[in-house]
């Protein structure tokens, strides 16, 4: 236990948390946080649009008309279809901000160059035609989900050829006196020049290949296999299992695990979501829902029922005291009390459990949805802070099942913790009672 | 004395805040307290006297400490045990401690 416990420190944290650190891992990370609230604000009008409630639509149909439900459906649109532009934006933003060069030029050129890369071509069937038409348009299928890593590969390409052209300082210079805004907007025409005339000739030499356009190829090379992996349940087992050995170096393994998995398990949500307002069925069980609405119950590794054990079972008065302290954060998945005062960090006791009921939990929760006990998480984004049962229930787009496979991963998480919990609690407290003896 | 103390979300420093606000009355002490994000805390530093990071966050004290000596700001990582029991006291005597 020892040996593993220094190979943690050693050896998987400094690697783990300089990965984490990697500048463009890191703002692919912040430029999707940018993202987060529209989508949840978009998810807001998609709960609504679909609640599972008898007469729900006949009763909305009669006070706002037939198409209610579309009209609803607006905001949901504008947020989810239009996540590969913000994330254009958003990566090449922080990107540059990351390099100290002008983020918000950057950043606009950026989604002209994903843009550029995109194909404006939409297929339409009309009306009682059997035949599909191309049209000319901007394919809101590319701009969603579907484009993000084109998004996130142009905005990383996009910054770094204006970078490499600013170092070798091919700007232009204005004469003294110019107002430094225009100076401005002028010195980010020769880099962005550089940027838009590497882009237009890879898109030209996409054109001649078999993939047609950059979207084609990237989902081909990078999306799929990518989905398979980040979306198979061996995926997800990887990750907590990162993510919780990281906890016990005492460093935040989920912000860096998820960091890198978000693009992948963002675009997986997504797929939930058309399925899910298209009526079909819905594909994926692995995505950052699942994750965060199954596993992260109380917070990372599934702590909630270890905190009801503080309270209810400990005959430690430290632990009692701890576990008081960690219910209230607890309830709205915040644990840095229990990892950091029980403690997990370093703890050769309950790292054990630490390490394994998350692994036990999610895949109890892919297996449920697998056998269709559950409903999968419909697209529906739903805060991480959401407390127990309550996100269960949305996050599914408003099944039950959802709230009581949370509430059964608690008492899960809670059976599997009490042996550990057990002899940790004895440890205490006898430690408690040796003292009160040497004190009297 | 403003201390500004910083971790992954800014939510679990949320809560120490509180303690220590709570400590620094009974003390008499005048200070203001707040916590943010890794992400936000650029935009903060230049208001702060003392610079606290959350311990699951340690692997970017010295991206921190690099920060704090550009402005002369002290920077260091809370005790794990007194951030988990969310010891308000101990952890501004700290910080008070760093600022001398």
């Amino acid at each position: 236990m020892n040996q593993f416990m220094r190979f943690l420190e050693e050896k998987f944290m400094p690697i783990a948390a300089k990965v984490g650190e990697q500048r463009h891992l890191q703002a692919i990370r912040d430029g999707i946080i940018m993202t987060v609230p529209l989508v949840m604000i978009g998810s807001l009008f998609l709960i609504l649009g679909f609640l599972p409630i008898k007469g729900y639509e006949s009763f909305m149909a009669n006070i706002f008309g037939d198409s209610w439900q579309s009209n609803l459906l607006y905001p949901v649109g504008v947020t989810f279809d239009l996540l590969a532009i913000f994330i254009a934006f958003g990566v090449a933003y922080r990107l540059a901000e990351r390099y100290q060069l002008d983020p918000l030029s950057i950043a606009i050129i950026s989604v002209a160059c994903f843009m550029l890369v995109t194909p404006y071509k939409i297929s339409f069937t009309p009306e009682g035609a059997d035949k599909t038409y191309e049209v000319t348009g901007i394919p809101l299928a590319l701009t969603g989900s579907k484009g993000m890593f084109v998004a996130i590969i142009i905005a990383i390409l996009t910054t770094e050829i204006y970078r490499f052209v600013v170092k070798r300082n091919i700007v232009i210079k204005m004469p003294d006196g110019v107002p430094p805004s225009v100076a401005k907007s002028f010195a980010a025409l020769l880099p962005g020049f550089a940027v838009i005339l590497t882009v237009w000739l890879l898109r030209l030499l996409l054109q001649v290949t078999p993939f047609e356009n950059m979207h084609n190829i990237v989902s081909t090379l990078l999306g799929k296999p990518l989905s398979l992996l980040g979306g198979s349940l061996a995926g997800a087992i990887i990750a907590v299992m990162v993510a919780q050995m990281l906890w016990v170096t005492g460093i935040h393994g989920q912000a860096i695990v998820w960091g890198i998995m978000s693009p992948i398990w963002l675009a997986l949500v997504d797929e939930n979501r058309i399925a899910f307002t298209s009526g079909k069925e819905i594909p994926n069980i692995v995505n950052v829902q699942f994750m965060d609405i199954f596993y992260s119950i109380g917070g990372s590794g599934t702590t909630l029922g270890l905190a009801l054990l503080l309270v209810l079972k400990s005959r430690s008065q430290q632990l009692k005291q701890l576990g008081r302290l960690a219910i209230a954060p607890g309830l709205f998945n915040i644990n840095e009390p229990i990892i950091f005062g029980l403690p997990m960090v370093m703890n050769p006791i309950m790292m054990i459990p630490f390490i394994l009921v998350p692994v036990v939990i999610v895949s109890v929760s892919y297996f449920a949805m697998d056998l269709g006990l559950v409903a999968k998480t419909a697209g529906v984004m739903v805060p991480w802070t959401t407390p127990v049962g309550i996100g269960g229930f949305l996050a599914t787009g408003g099944k039950i099942s959802g709230a009581i496979l949370q509430l059964f991963n608690v008492a899960l998480s809670a059976a599997l913790y009490y042996p550990f919990f057990r002899i940790w609690d004895n440890q205490k407290y006898k430690e408690e009672h040796q003292m009160k003896k040497e004190v009297s | 004395m403003n201390i500004l103390l910083i971790c992954a979300a800014g939510m679990s420093t949320s809560l120490l805040v509180t303690k220590m606000q709570q400590a620094a009355k009974e003390k008499g002490l005048d200070a203001i307290i707040w916590a943010v994000s890794a992400d936000e805390a650029k935009d903060h530093l230049d208001r702060a006297d003392v610079v606290l990071l959350g311990p699951q966050i340690r692997y970017k004290l010295s991206h921190f400490k690099k920060e704090g000596e550009a402005r002369g700001i002290p920077v260091d990582v809370i005790n794990p045990a007194d951030y988990g029991r969310v010891n308000g006291a101990g952890v501004l005597d700290f910080a008070l401690r760093l600022k001398r």
